[in-house]
């Protein structure tokens, strides 16, 4: 049975992983218009230098992050992709965003961590998996990590 | 709940248990007492109830402390009481210092450049300016060690202290160099302009480029991130809050309860920030501070001004007890320990903690925000310490047993001469206390996160247990609060300062090909 979807979201982290991913969705896809791509950031840390001193605002994140995904849709030739930026925990903003915008598929690479890094950092497409509302394809990690 | 929210709740579960363990004798005898008060029918008013429950808390927080101390501050030759960790503190400086060639002399004025703007690129990567930076950090390290600290280590350890404290505020700038620019190097910038850094990362990913394996490297890092989790309770958080709470009981009187009232408001305060989400507050406080210096280093040299007949007499008591003095104080190796201890409790060099804030500095060369970070101690130890130190002995508080201990002996000191300005010193207090609290608590999630995880719900947990240290260091003792603190603070550098020393040789390069940048002046300047 062929795989038909419509609307691809692409969690994005900027690892070489991310832009694995967004080459696989592409060969999924007619048209990068049907691809979203979502990086989600961190909650602002109020008593952060940044913040305090500097001049670090959640407006001032979403321009950077939005900048650096526009560039790498364009390197990977998705330019026309759709792109969000969210603050909070990655896993479940990414099944949020999935539900709104009715996807059809997630497509999350797996950054496959083992030993104490697995124990003490937990998993993204872990958490994707257990919320999302459409399928999910876990890309396995293809580097040493 | 996420998994790493249960994994921080069963850290701090084994945390109680092991607590719990330790406190079973203590709740025993606290029983039998019990049925003594019961059997002589004596009726508790609240008042006794407040101050039982203070000290019971007291009690079982030094039994923890006691223990602790026992393996932490090992003393490694018996005949020579020096403890291990203020050994390597020692002799860490002093490495770096001669190893960086006495960067902390030959780099000063550039330093000073530096910190001036005259290289900022606004451009670069980071998240703020080299001086916005120092603030950061000073905001940190400049706190009640300065104003109590000081006091504590004439106290404990006499006049001669005082020198221990300025050679190892000297050398430690070079220790902080090192750290700094590790911290630099190791960085993670990340896509949103914010950035992460500080020993953890430096020794986990520098250890491995070195050739120790990732379990070996991965250690360094979370041992080191343990320590300052526990540093940030202690010298960042309990005792700003006891020593705060010390100048309002000073200010207003031994008010019953109060200490419970104000470690309370504390907490509210500090949460407004740090839970709350309200940044103007911190924002404001952090700003106020370099001012706050200002008025404090001013006052000081006001007093020294009045009392100028006094100063050479206090200079040669300072420089002749560091040699030879009394035993009241432990002798020479007391006086020698006492100086370093409350010298690097009050600038962290070598500790590694300001190496996160550094770490967010604008700007694509480690070494110079390295040498930024040298001024901190510089300023932090060399000239507020000392300003501190030589108003409390030339106005005798040091040998006055009323002028109390701690923050209420600086206060006598200052009160003596100018006796409008506790309210000002009062105010100050307070407000490096808070800043201290604030700054500490990114230091203290920064490593937490390290252990945990960046959920929402593992940054909570950890915020909550902050705020509850703020109460609980406004009501225990000065000595138990000292000890815990040092304890975490000073364990730091264990980890710190011993991967720091495999990490130097990349330091040393990297400052090589700068400095010879520098020198032949290929560096645009900004100004």
């Amino acid at each position: 049975m062929a795989l038909h979807v419509s609307t691809v979201v692409v969690p994005i982290d900027f690892s070489i992983a991310s832009a694995d991913a967004i080459e696989t969705a592409l060969e999924i896809i007619d048209s990068p218009s049907q691809l979203h791509l979502i990086h989600v950031m961190l909650p602002l840390e109020t008593m952060s230098p940044g913040v305090l001193l500097g001049d670090i605002t959640d407006v001032s994140r979403t321009e950077k992050v939005t900048t650096a995904l526009k560039k790498l849709a364009y390197d990977q030739g998705a330019d026309g992709a759709h792109l969000a930026v969210t603050v909070g925990t990655p896993g479940l903003e990414i099944a949020d965003y999935a539900k709104r915008h009715e996807a059809d598929l997630i497509l999350i690479p797996s950054h496959g961590y083992h030993g104490m890094k697995r124990l003490f950092l937990g998993s993204v497409a872990e958490r994707v998996l257990r919320h999302a509302p459409c399928r999910v394809l876990v890309l396995r990690r293809t580097d040493n990590e | 709940m996420s998994s790493n929210s249960l994994k921080s709740i069963f850290f701090f579960g084994c945390l109680i248990i092991v607590t719990g363990l330790n406190l079973t004798p203590l709740a025993q005898a606290q029983d039998s007492d019990e049925t003594v008060v019961n059997q002589s029918d004596i009726s508790e008013n609240e008042e006794t109830t407040n101050e039982s429950l203070s000290e019971s808390i007291d009690a079982q927080f030094g039994i923890i402390v006691g223990n602790m101390a026992k393996v932490l501050f090992w003393e490694p030759v018996p005949a020579v009481p020096i403890p291990l960790i203020v050994l390597i503190l020692c002799c860490g400086s002093l490495f770096f210092t001669i190893y960086h060639k006495w960067l902390n002399i030959r780099g000063f004025k550039h330093a000073i450049d530096i910190t001036r703007g005259r290289y900022d690129n606004p451009n670069d990567p980071g998240e703020i300016s080299h001086f916005q930076a120092l603030t950061s950090a000073l905001s940190a390290t400049v706190g009640l060690g300065n104003i109590a600290g000081v006091a504590v280590a004439i106290h404990t350890g006499g006049p001669g202290a005082v020198i221990w404290m300025m050679l190892i505020g000297l050398l430690g700038m070079t220790a902080k160099f090192n750290e700094c620019t590790l911290a630099m190097v190791y960085r993670k910038v990340r896509p949103d302009g914010t950035v992460d850094g500080g020993p953890m990362h430096y020794l986990e990913i520098g250890l491995q480029e070195r050739g120790f394996p990732f379990p070996v490297a991965r250690a360094f890092g979370l041992i080191f991130a343990l320590f300052c989790i526990g540093g940030s309770f202690g010298g960042g958080n309990m005792f700003q809050a006891n020593q705060a709470t010390s100048a309002v009981r000073g200010m207003l009187g031994d008010i019953a309860g109060i200490d419970w009232v104000f470690g309370s408001v504390l907490a509210f305060l500090v949460g407004l920030v740090i839970i709350g989400g309200i940044k103007r507050i911190g924002q404001v406080t952090e700003k106020i501070i370099p001012l706050m210096c200002g008025i404090y280093v001013l006052a000081g040299l006001v007093i020294l001004v009045i009392h100028i007949k006094q100063v050479p007499d206090a200079a040669v008591l300072i420089v002749r007890s560091c040699v030879s003095p009394e035993a009241a104080y432990g002798g020479f190796i007391g006086v020698l320990v006492q100086g370093i201890r409350r010298a690097v409790f009050s600038n962290e060099a070598g500790v590694g903690s300001a190496a996160i804030a550094h770490a967010a500095a604008k700007t694509d060369e480690p070494v110079r925000e390295g040498l930024v970070a040298m001024l901190g101690p510089f300023i932090d130890t060399v000239v507020i310490c000392t300003m501190t130190a030589l108003v409390v002995i030339v106005s005798g508080a040091y040998n006055t047993p009323e002028a109390g201990q701690g923050v209420e002996m600086t206060r006598w000191a200052f009160s003596e001469t100018l006796s409008w300005f506790p309210t000002i010193l009062n105010i100050s207090v307070f407000l490096f206390a808070y800043s201290t609290m604030i700054s500490w608590s990114y230091y203290g999630e920064k490593a937490w996160q390290y252990i945990f995880g960046t959920t929402k719900q593992a940054v909570i947990v950890y915020r909550i247990i902050f705020l509850g240290f703020i109460i609980l260091g406004a009501v225990a003792s000065l000595d138990n609060v000292i000890e815990f603190s040092d304890l975490m603070i000073l364990s730091m550098a264990f980890p710190n300062i011993i991967g720091g020393v495999i990490l130097a040789p990349r330091v040393k390069d990297l400052l090589k090909d700068y400095w010879r940048r520098y020198k032949n002046n290929e560096f645009v300047v900004y100004d």
